[in-house]
C-alpha cells in the first residue's frame, strides 16, 4: 500500500497577466480610487473658494492633469495626488473588471451586477461629457431673435471679409491656439481664401487697454496706437476675465502692418484695407451657432414680496426651424430640450433693472451626449440595490422558514 | 517597476505642460455670420474701440486704485475695485424719484422700505453740484440678476435729484472692502459734475 500521505504542492505562481488582472478588478484597487476621489473632491471644493470653480475643476478633474499639487489658502501642499480625470478611469477599469467580468455570476448576484452597471455608466457619462460636452449662455431681449450662444470662457480671434457692409464667412481662431502664445510666442496664422495672414503674440488672458498718455506703462510695454495691454489678476469667476493680444497683419509679399491691439471687451473690430477688399478682425467669447433660432416673445420675472430676489422667471420664446416657428416656455427647473440641446433660464438682467425696464433672459445651453446618462444610472443602481435587498430578504425568509420546520 | 509608474506620469505631465506654440498654421474653422453680427462699425479708432469714446453726460477723479471699464447701457461710468475683484462702482441715470431708488437698494439687502420723509433725515453729501442722501447697507445682497444671493456684502452711495433725471452713484462688493473705500467714494462723489 502506497503511503497516500500528500505532499503539499509547491505554490503555483500566476502569470503576469494574470497578475495584473488581479489587482485591476481588486477590491483593493476600487477602495483606494473611491478613497482618492473623495479626498481631491474635498480639496477641490476648499480650493475653489480662492481659485474659482472653473480652474479648481480643470485643475483637478481634467484629461490635461495626470497629476496635481493641491493649494491651500494660497499654499501648495507638497503632496502629488493623481488627477480625479485618471483615478476615475482607473476606477471604470476596476468597476469593469471585477464588478461585471470578475463577479461571480448567478442569480443571488444579479442585483450587485446591476448597480455595477449603473456605476460603470456613470463613469462613463462623466467621461463623455467630460470630452463632448459644450455650455453657453444666450442673452436675449423681448422681440429679439438670436441664432447663437456664446462661450462662457473661450476667446477666440475671427477674421472675416466684409461685402456690402457685412461679413462674409468669419475665420475662427479657437483659443486652445492663442492661449500659449504669451510674451516672446508668435504664431502665423492663415486662412483659406484670405490674402492676409495674422501675426499674434503677447496673450494676456485678463487684461485691460490703458491709455498710454493718460497712464503710462509701468513695464516697457508694448504700445500700440496709443494703447497697450494692461494685465489684470484673474478672477475667480473665470468668465468675468477678458482676454487680449498683440496682433500684426501679414500682408501676401511677406510686409507686415503696425502692431495693433485685439481685445476681448472690445467696442468696434479692427478694420483694414488691402487692394478695396475690407477686413475686420475681432476678439471675441467664442460664438456658438445653433440650428434653430430663438425669438423671446415676453419674460416675466416675480420677486418675493418685499425683495428684489426672484421667486421664479420665465422665458415664453419662439423656437424657429425651417421657418416653422414652435411656442416653448422656458423657467427654472423646465428647459427646453431640442435638437440635443437643453435651454436652461440661468438668469436676466440688467443687474440694476428698475420696475418699468426692458429686461432679457438669459439662457445657459448645454450640449451634452451623456445629459440623461447620470440620471438612469441612478435608476440602474437604485433598481439593483431593491433586487438585491429582495433577494437577501428572501433568502432569508426561505432560511428562517426552513429552519422552523426542521426544528417542527 | 515601483518607480515606473510615477515616472510614466512626471513625463506624461511635462508633455502636457510643455507645449511649444507653432510658429505657423493654417485656420481651417469658419462660422457663418450669425445675428450678434449685425451693425459693425468700420474703421474705428482705439479710443472708439476700447471706450467707445461718446461724450459721457457725467465725469468725475475716480481713484487711482478703481479699475475703469467702459460704460454701458445702464452705466455712464463704471468701475471696478477692490482685492476680491468683484466690487463694483457705478454711476446710472434712472428715472423714479430719490425714495424709489433708496428703496430698491434697501429691497436688494432684504431692508425695510423708509417713507420719503426718513430718506430725506438721511445724512446728505455734494454730488454734481447738488446735495444726494448717502444710502448704506450691509448683510446679504440679492441683485436682479438671478445670480443668487451674496452674504457679507456692503452697499455704499448717493442718490440725488438732478432737474428731472436721478444720478445714482452705487458702490457694491464685499463688506470690509466697501468700508475701506467710503471715504474714496465721497470724493468721487463730490467730484462728479454734469456735463450736459
Amino acid at each position: 500500500m502506497q503511503n497516500e500521505t500528500h505532499q503539499p504542492n509547491p505554490k503555483k505562481r500566476k502569470s503576469l497577466i494574470r497578475r495584473i488582472y488581479d489587482v485591476l478588478s481588486g477590491f483593493h484597487l476600487a477602495t483606494i480610487a473611491l478613497v482618492l476621489l473623495l479626498i481631491l473632491t474635498w480639496l477641490a471644493t476648499l480650493e475653489q473658494i480662492d481659485a474659482g470653480l472653473y480652474p479648481t475643476l480643470k485643475k483637478y478633474f481634467s484629461w490635461e492633469s495626470p497629476f496635481i499639487l493641491p493649494t491651500l489658502n494660497g499654499k501648495t501642499i507638497p503632496v502629488i495626488l493623481p488627477g480625479g480625470y485618471y483615478v476615475s478611469a482607473i476606477l471604470l477599469i476596476n468597476m469593469t473588471l471585477g464588478g461585471i467580468i470578475r463577479i461571480r455570476k448567478g442569480w443571488g448576484q444579479a442585483g450587485n451586477l446591476i448597480s455595477h452597471f449603473g456605476i460603470v455608466f456613470m463613469l462613463l457619462g462623466g467621461g463623455v461629457a467630460h470630452h463632448f460636452s459644450e455650455r453657453g449662455n444666450m442673452m436675449i431681449r423681448e422681440t429679439e431673435t438670436v441664432d447663437v450662444a456664446e462661450d462662457y470662457h473661450e476667446y477666440v480671434i475671427e477674421v472675416a471679409e466684409n461685402k456690402y457692409g457685412k461679413p462674409q464667412e468669419i475665420s475662427v481662431i479657437r483659443g486652445k491656439f492663442l492661449e500659449n502664445l504669451h510674451a516672446g510666442q508668435t504664431t502665423i496664422f492663415s486662412f483659406k481664401g484670405l490674402p492676409i495672414s495674422l501675426e499674434v503674440s503677447g496673450y494676456l488672458g485678463n487684461c485691460q487697454p490703458e491709455n498710454a498718455l493718460s497712464n503710462p506703462p509701468r513695464s516697457k510695454e508694448l504700445v500700440a496706437d496709443g494703447y497697450y495691454l494692461s494685465e489684470l489678476k484673474n478672477n475667480t469667476q473665470t468668465e468675468r476675465n477678458i482676454a487680449g493680444c498683440y496682433a500684426r497683419i501679414v500682408f501676401a509679399d511677406g510686409k507686415k502692418s503696425p502692431p495693433f491691439i485685439l481685445w476681448g471687451g472690445q467696442f468696434y473690430p479692427f478694420t483694414f484695407k488691402d487692394a478695396e477688399r475690407v477686413f475686420t478682425l475681432d476678439m471675441r467669447k467664442r460664438l456658438w451657432p445653433m440650428p434653430f433660432e430663438v425669438k423671446l416673445d415676453t419674460f416675466t420675472a416675480d420677486f418675493h414680496p418685499g425683495t428684489s430676489r426672484p421667486a421664479k422667471f420665465i422665458s415664453d420664446v419662439q423656437r424657429i426651424e425651417n421657418g416653422q416657428a414652435a411656442k416653448v416656455k422656458i423657467q427654472m427647473n423646465e428647459p427646453m430640450r431640442h435638437s440635443g440641446l437643453t435651454f436652461f433660464q440661468a438668469s436676466y438682467g440688467p443687474p440694476d433693472a428698475k420696475p418699468g425696464d426692458k429686461l432679457y433672459s438669459v439662457f445657459e445651453i448645454v450640449k451634452n451626449p451623456a445629459d440623461k446618462w447620470p440620471e438612469y444610472s441612478l435608476y440602474m443602481v437604485a433598481f439593483g440595490m431593491l433586487v438585491t435587498f429582495l433577494t437577501k430578504l428572501g433568502s432569508h425568509i426561505g432560511a428562517s422558514s426552513r429552519k422552523r420546520n426542521h426544528a417542527a | 517597476m515601483r518607480f515606473l509608474s510615477p515616472l510614466l506620469g512626471i513625463v506624461l505631465f511635462l508633455c502636457v505642460s510643455c507645449k511649444k506654440p507653432p510658429e505657423k498654421m493654417e485656420v481651417t474653422e469658419t462660422r457663418r455670420p450669425s445675428t450678434k453680427d449685425q451693425a459693425v462699425k468700420f474703421f474705428a479708432s482705439s479710443d472708439e474701440r476700447f471706450r467707445d469714446a461718446k461724450p459721457s453726460p457725467v465725469k468725475g477723479k475716480a481713484p487711482q486704485n478703481w479699475l475703469a471699464l467702459p460704460a454701458s447701457q445702464f452705466r455712464e461710468l463704471n468701475y471696478r475695485f477692490g482685492e476680491s475683484g468683484t466690487g463694483e462702482v457705478y454711476v446710472t441715470l434712472a428715472s423714479g424719484s430719490v425714495a424709489d431708488n433708496a428703496n430698491r437698494w434697501f429691497g436688494q439687502f432684504g431692508r425695510p422700505k423708509l417713507s420719503p420723509a426718513e430718506i430725506d433725515a438721511l445724512e446728505k453729501l455734494p454730488i454734481a453740484g447738488t446735495q444726494g442722501v448717502w444710502i448704506e447697507a450691509k448683510g446679504e445682497y440679492g441683485s436682479a440678476m438671478g445670480g443668487g444671493s451674496k452674504p457679507g456684502y456692503g452697499l455704499a452711495g448717493v442718490i440725488a435729484q438732478i432737474g428731472e433725471t436721478i444720478l445714482t452713484l452705487k458702490m457694491v462688493g464685499p463688506e470690509a472692502e466697501v468700508e475701506a473705500e467710503k471715504e474714496a467714494l465721497k470724493a468721487f462723489a463730490a467730484s462728479l459734475e454734469m456735463t450736459q
